[in-house]
């Protein structure tokens, strides 16, 4: 959204403009031109919500299948779309509703049944990680290692910190959006923002600092 | 210069703070964060330099964030996931198509003609009869059949005349009872061993 990347105030409009047209074309029973047409916001919306979902799942099937089911709720739904709010927003809210149901389901379904420990994201085979083009297997690896304590510091969060934090920094959207998408007042998105911060600052750099602290201390400890 | 501003001057920073200045900032809107906090900023170059790599290690964050997500989803996936999309949009908008079974895919006759009713109807009747006659009959014979059974069973001479019908109408009956001796042969001796209720009630 905008926020940091101010510059995106016309393809919004475009955005909006868009799906009011691609409303239009349904009621006139036009639709593969409204298909045709809602394509479009498809493949301008699509790599931003796969991001969300993903930073909310923490899984790439079911991000997918989330975006899917987003992107054809919005479609189904599109009577529903009114113009003052952007459509960018207004389809972010239901996908990360979605999202919430699923991490529910999820949450239900892990009470009774123990999961296969699956591999990291982006891990391929040993052949494609040997040979390649790409930075060198220990950069590979600290990257790896790097994302792994963020995505865990993250999930640490309390689930309001985390969207607030999610929605501002990495997607860019102001107080007043994330205040629509996540239905919490503009003050409250602010203390939300503060406190998130503040305890992935204490979070990573905690860990950060044991972690130095065992290898300058040359013994192995089990770090609580 | 207020005391309170001079002792702000004094005091650096941390990431409370630098927290505190990033989220006013980053997200808009009405500015909350001390003024004093703000104006030490401006004019610390300690402190500037924290701040400065306390927003790098947030946007190292974010980096690390997106290019997480954008390896999982990679230009192919978003492909593949766009087509997916647009055929599910499809299929939402054909009707829905009813696969007739083998066995009724010629239209099947509902109505029945009324010769057809009224031998079902002849039938439902004639079974209800028939179950209530049998029970009516199968009531009459009972009764003699159990007679014939008991005029027929022959009397065992080993239990002959030792049996006798016992009425346990009470619990008292059976302590009190006025034939001490046990009805079973196995059991004679260990009552002769036993005293009895009525003797201990005399020695007292």
């Amino acid at each position: 959204m905008t926020g940091a990347h101010a510059a995106g105030v016309a393809p919004r409009e475009a955005d909006s403009a868009s799906a009011s047209a691609v409303k239009a074309m349904q009621a006139e029973g036009r639709l593969p031109e409204a298909r045709e047409r809602y394509a479009d916001l498809v493949a301008r919306h699509q790599r931003r919500a796969s991001r969300i979902a993903f930073h909310y799942l923490r899984d790439g099937a079911e991000a997918d299948e989330a975006v899917q089911d987003a992107f054809v709720k919005a479609y189904t739904h599109l009577s529903s779309f009114r113009e003052e709010l952007p459509f960018e927003v207004w389809f972010t809210r239901i996908l990360i509703n979605g999202c919430l149901d699923r991490i529910k389901a999820r949450t239900r379904r892990e009470r009774w049944l123990v999961s296969a420990p699956e591999p990291a994201p982006g891990q391929s085979d040993f052949t494609d990680r040997v040979a390649g083009n790409g930075p060198s297997p220990e950069d590979q690896v600290l990257a790896r290692e790097r994302r792994q304590k963020l995505a865990s510091a993250l999930s640490r969060l309390p689930d309001r910190q985390r969207s607030v934090f999610m929605l501002s920094h990495y997607e860019g959207c102001t107080s007043r959006e994330v205040s629509v998408l996540t239905g919490l007042n503009e003050s409250t998105v602010r203390v939300h923002l503060f406190r998130a911060i503040r305890r992935l600052r204490t979070l990573l750099t905690d860990d950060g600092s044991a972690r130095q602290a065992t290898i300058t201390g040359g013994k192995r400890r089990v770090l609580t | 210069m207020s005391l309170l501003s001079a002792f702000g001057r004094r005091r650096h920073l941390d990431d409370t703070a630098f927290s505190e200045l990033w989220s006013a900032t980053a997200v808009g809107g009405v500015a909350t964060v001390a003024a004093t906090d703000a104006e030490h900023l401006e004019s610390c170059a300690a402190c500037r330099a924290r701040y400065d790599a306390f927003t790098d290690w947030l946007a190292d964050a974010r980096g690390d964030a997106i290019a997480a997500a954008d390896e999982v989803f990679p230009a192919e996936r978003l492909a593949a996931q766009q087509s997916q999309i647009m055929r599910r949009l499809e299929a939402l908008e054909r009707p829905a198509r009813v696969i007739a079974f083998p066995k009724f895919a010629q239209p099947v006759a509902t109505t029945r003609s009324g010769p057809q009713r009224w031998i079902a109807a002849a039938a439902a009747a004639g079974l209800i009869v028939g179950l209530g006659a049998g029970e009516l009959l199968d009531f009459r014979r009972t009764p003699r059949v159990h007679q014939a059974l008991a005029e027929a069973k022959p009397v065992s001479p080993a239990a002959g005349g030792s049996v006798q019908p016992v009425s346990l109408n009470s619990d008292d009956a059976l302590l009190y009872d006025a034939n001490p001796s046990p009805r079973v042969e196995a059991l004679q001796a260990l009552d002769a061993i036993t005293p009895r209720v009525l003797d201990l009630e005399q020695s007292r």
